[in-house]
């Protein structure tokens, strides 16, 4: 209830000083806003390409939201998204019935992801490195293969600009206009982990590692297998947030500079943050991002430069993040000195 | 009032932001030239009211006259200008700075600029220190110092800014028994030279042997004043508990059973690569309570980690015969040994999980189903159960363990570990902190375990548990026992003695 009142409280806040940004550039800023929701939510079609854009954002919020619950900072999921899109991509590769191939994609997109997390649980349980190291390195030698890949392995002989395109068979199908069943994956793995946190034992574990990890232990809780679930469950997750956009979105494949892959890794960071750490609350953060991205076209369109656009989302985003990432912080810095032991 | 007041605070009600109403119309009075006894149980209200003397806290409504004059502190800067200074719990020293760097550390006027006054500083102490009796090492890092000695360098500081109101809380909680004793007579001196004392503490002993006046706090009210000459530890008793105290069971002699815990040649690394255990052995027998005796910090706290598996150890330990080396935690506990920690709230509770969670943490498989998941109504019923066997006050089964108060807490942690059906028990000060009423619960329940055949290893600073307790001792100094001894064998001083060792007069010369 008390989350709910300090969401609203900021995106108020966050609206207001977006509209004053905007008065200043001498624009109009609740006819902007108003383009904004028009552009957004105004008719079917603009609502299904709100959905479609916020389902991978889920997937990679989850992943920092499952590291931040097990008490880590986990900003990997922009490697193992990235990793899990070139995957899923070159299952398409191989000949396989069309059912089979888009679950052949998924599962092996997901081992992927869970594979980069390895090098991350490994390092922090044996040599204490700070998953924050980790995985900002592991980002960068996951987003050179992907590139490597992308442009020497899997670009499309005729087009050029982009890899081959998914085969028709292990595409998702189409909900509406822009919307594919990709929604249920997003959907699927938000509700399975919340389930995970608060209905089993695992779970159980995972948080009481997060909130005081010496009393799991002294409770006989193995904790390095708690931060180990927690890395791996969210590679798993952020790797099928770049395969659902490859085979669930328009252009099915990967553009050469991987721009339709775009940030969503970082970008889940700012939903989580949004959605409290919290997957229901995770879906909502999403669908708030897809807002902004969708609407954002025909603000546009009302003659509002691009630039101006993003400072607005942004100050909504941060205004909105920022409660949560406070007391992240505050947490990090009164644990920071009692380390890790399995 | 016969005499004009020092500092009188009237009609002063505190309630927090969570809306716990901490005091309601409290009139407190303090006569210059005494030392005023604060007593009551943990969550009387007895900090939140000299928190808002010293500046800490603001109240929510009353007033507070400073001199005759009504005054408002904002902050504990603003109470130290005006002459009140409060020496907490957890001293405000810093370790590897020396006794004249603490107290000079923030002196008014003595910014990092002017670091000439160090000479006239020290000569103002020695003046101070000579006046008052409160004889403290200055050149020496503080951490290296006992803690009673700190103590003295935390009230010299307090004189060095000139306070004419000391606030004491809870003084005597870290102190030896032979420390307490030369506590008490430099309070007196203090007084005499014309500083009042606010002297907070449950110990009903040292309201006796200290005090002036006292003043009785329950449950955020005040429930009497009393010139301490008039009154008694029966009235006092009574004031604070509200009913008539009862003296616990007696512990019946009882012919010990089996061994069940023997420990050989126990060491374990403490921090800094120094030895916190240095070579300990006892055994602890099924129906026996095992005490070991000691002020904080002179290994009890490393010996129980090892035991539990918390800490890497060297030596043989055997759990009902069998060798706990390599064990985990979790093995340990299954073995029957079960721990109540020191430090409830950090090892013992996940403060922000509410008390279902707790009541299953370390105790989670019997509410899995078949596919691990938590069946939580299974778990919420077993922790209504454990609310009720052991008196646990909650607002309910989903408040957070951080809303319960501290006896609430510690009893918590007691039912959840007892209800694991250990063989072994080791309690590490299992009272520390709470009200006489929890207090007496867990010590009465300690012994009718011990009756029923349990092997229960106690560490404890209270003498009065020791004795009330025991069946053998060992006093714990420095990482080493100083030997095992029947209760019967051993009087008050004597352990006393054994627990100080001689490190006091070492470090005062």
């Amino acid at each position: 209830m008390r989350a709910i009142l300090e969401s609203l409280l900021t995106l108020a806040l966050g609206i207001l000083v977006g509209a004053a940004i905007i008065s200043l550039w001498g624009r109009n800023p609740w006819e902007s806003y108003a383009a904004l929701l028009q552009g957004a939510l105004g008719n079917a079609r603009a609502l299904a390409s709100t959905v479609s854009r916020s389902l991978p954002l889920v997937l990679t919020a989850l992943t920092f939201a499952m590291g931040a619950r097990a008490g880590l900072f986990n900003i990997g999921a922009q490697g193992q998204m990235l990793l899990g899109a070139v995957v899923a991509l070159s299952v398409g590769l191989l000949s396989l019935p069309a059912g089979l191939q888009l679950v052949a994609a998924l599962g092996l997109a997901g081992l992927a992801g869970a594979l980069w997390a390895v090098p991350v649980a490994l390092l922090k349980l044996l040599r204490g490195v700070s998953e924050v190291i980790s995985t900002i390195m592991l980002n960068w030698v996951a987003h050179w293969l992907a590139l490597y890949l992308v442009v020497q392995k899997l670009s499309d002989r005729v087009v050029g600009n982009r890899t081959f395109a998914v085969p028709l068979g292990m595409r998702f199908p189409s909900v509406y206009g822009e919307l594919t069943w990709s929604l249920a994956v997003s959907l699927a793995t938000a509700l399975l982990l919340f389930w995970f946190l608060w209905h089993h034992g695992l779970g159980y574990e995972v948080r009481a590692v997060g909130l005081n990890p010496k009393a799991a232990r002294a409770a006989g809780i193995r904790v390095g297998r708690a931060l180990s679930l927690a890395l791996l469950l969210g590679g798993v997750s952020a790797a099928w947030a770049g395969a659902i956009q490859v085979l669930g979105r328009f252009p099915y494949a990967i553009t050469s500079d991987l721009a339709n892959l775009g940030t969503l890794g970082f970008d889940g960071i700012a939903v989580a943050l949004i959605g409290r750490n919290h997957p229901l609350g995770i879906l909502g953060g999403a669908f708030f991002f897809g807002v902004l991205a969708t609407g954002a076209a025909r603000m546009g369109l009302k003659g509002i430069p691009l630039e101006l656009i993003q400072i607005v989302q942004g100050v909504i985003v941060v205004a909105m993040a920022a409660p949560e990432a406070f007391r992240l912080l505050r947490g990090r810095t009164t644990k920071a000195k009692e380390g890790v032991a399995t | 009032m016969q005499s004009e007041a020092l500092l009188s605070a009237q009609g002063i009600t505190k309630i927090y932001a969570d809306g716990t109403v901490a005091l309601t119309a409290v009139d407190f009075a303090v006569r210059p030239g005494e030392v005023h006894g604060l007593l009551g149980e943990n969550g009387a209200g007895k900090t939140t009211l000299t928190k808002i003397l010293s500046g800490l806290l603001q109240p929510t409504a009353g007033k507070i006259l400073w001199r005759g004059k009504p005054a408002r502190f904002s902050s504990p800067r603003e109470a130290l200008r005006a002459g009140i200074g409060m020496v907490h719990q957890h001293f405000a020293l810093v370790g590897p700075f020396t006794g004249l760097e603490n107290i000079a550390l923030g002196a008014e006027g003595n910014g990092l600029l002017l670091p000439m006054r160090a000479e006239t500083i020290r000569q103002k102490l020695m003046e101070l220190a000579e006046a008052s009796g409160l004889r403290a090492p200055l050149d020496v890092p503080v951490e290296e110092l006992p803690v009673g000695v700190q103590q003295r360098l935390e009230i010299l500081k307090m004189l060095f800014r000139n306070v004419d109101l000391l606030i004491l809380d809870e003084p005597t909680a870290v102190l030896t028994p032979q420390e307490v004793a030369e506590l008490f007579p430099i309070l007196r001196n203090l007084v005499r030279q014309g500083k009042s004392v606010i002297f907070i503490t449950h110990k009903l002993r040292e309201i006796l042997s200290v005090t002036d006046r006292v003043t009785v706090l329950r449950r955020g009210r005040v429930v009497g004043v009393r010139e301490t000459p008039g009154t008694s530890v029966e009235e006092l008793a009574q004031l604070m508990v509200g009913e008539a105290l009862g003296g616990g069971v007696r512990r019946a002699p009882r012919p010990p059973g089996p061994v069940l815990l023997r420990v050989r040649d126990l060491r374990v690394p403490g921090p800094q690569g120094r030895s916190a255990v240095e070579g300990v052995s006892f055994e602890v027998r099924s129906g026996e309570i095992f005490a070991i005796a000691g002020v904080q910090g002179n290994g009890q706290s490393e010996l129980v980690e090892a035991l539990v598996g918390l800490r890497p150890w060297a030596g043989e330990v055997e759990v009902l015969g069998q060798s706990l080396r390599g064990k985990s935690p979790a093995q340990i506990a299954a073995l029957g040994l079960v721990h109540i920690p020191e430090d409830r709230q950090n090892l013992g509770l996940i403060l922000d999980f509410h008390v279902v969670e707790n009541s299953v943490l370390g105790g989670l498989k019997p509410f899995l189903d078949f596919l691990g998941g938590v069946r939580w109504p299974r778990a919420t019923r077993f922790a209504q159960e454990l609310l009720q066997r052991f008196a646990v006050q909650a607002r309910g089964v989903r408040a957070p363990a951080r809303s319960l108060s501290g006896g609430n807490q510690q009893k918590l942690v007691v039912g959840r570990e007892l209800s694991k059906s250990p063989r072994i028990l080791l309690a590490n000060q299992p009272t520390r902190g709470l009200d006489i009423a929890a207090t007496r619960y867990i010590r009465d329940l300690l012994v009718r375990l011990r009756d029923e055949g349990m092997a229960i290893l106690l560490v404890s600073a209270d003498l009065d548990e020791i004795f009330e307790l025991a069946d053998r001792v060992a006093v714990m100094y420095r990482g080493t026992f100083s030997g095992v001894h029947p209760v019967e064998e051993l009087d008050r001083e004597k352990v006393g003695l054994l627990m100080g060792g001689v490190a006091l007069k070492e470090a005062i010369g």
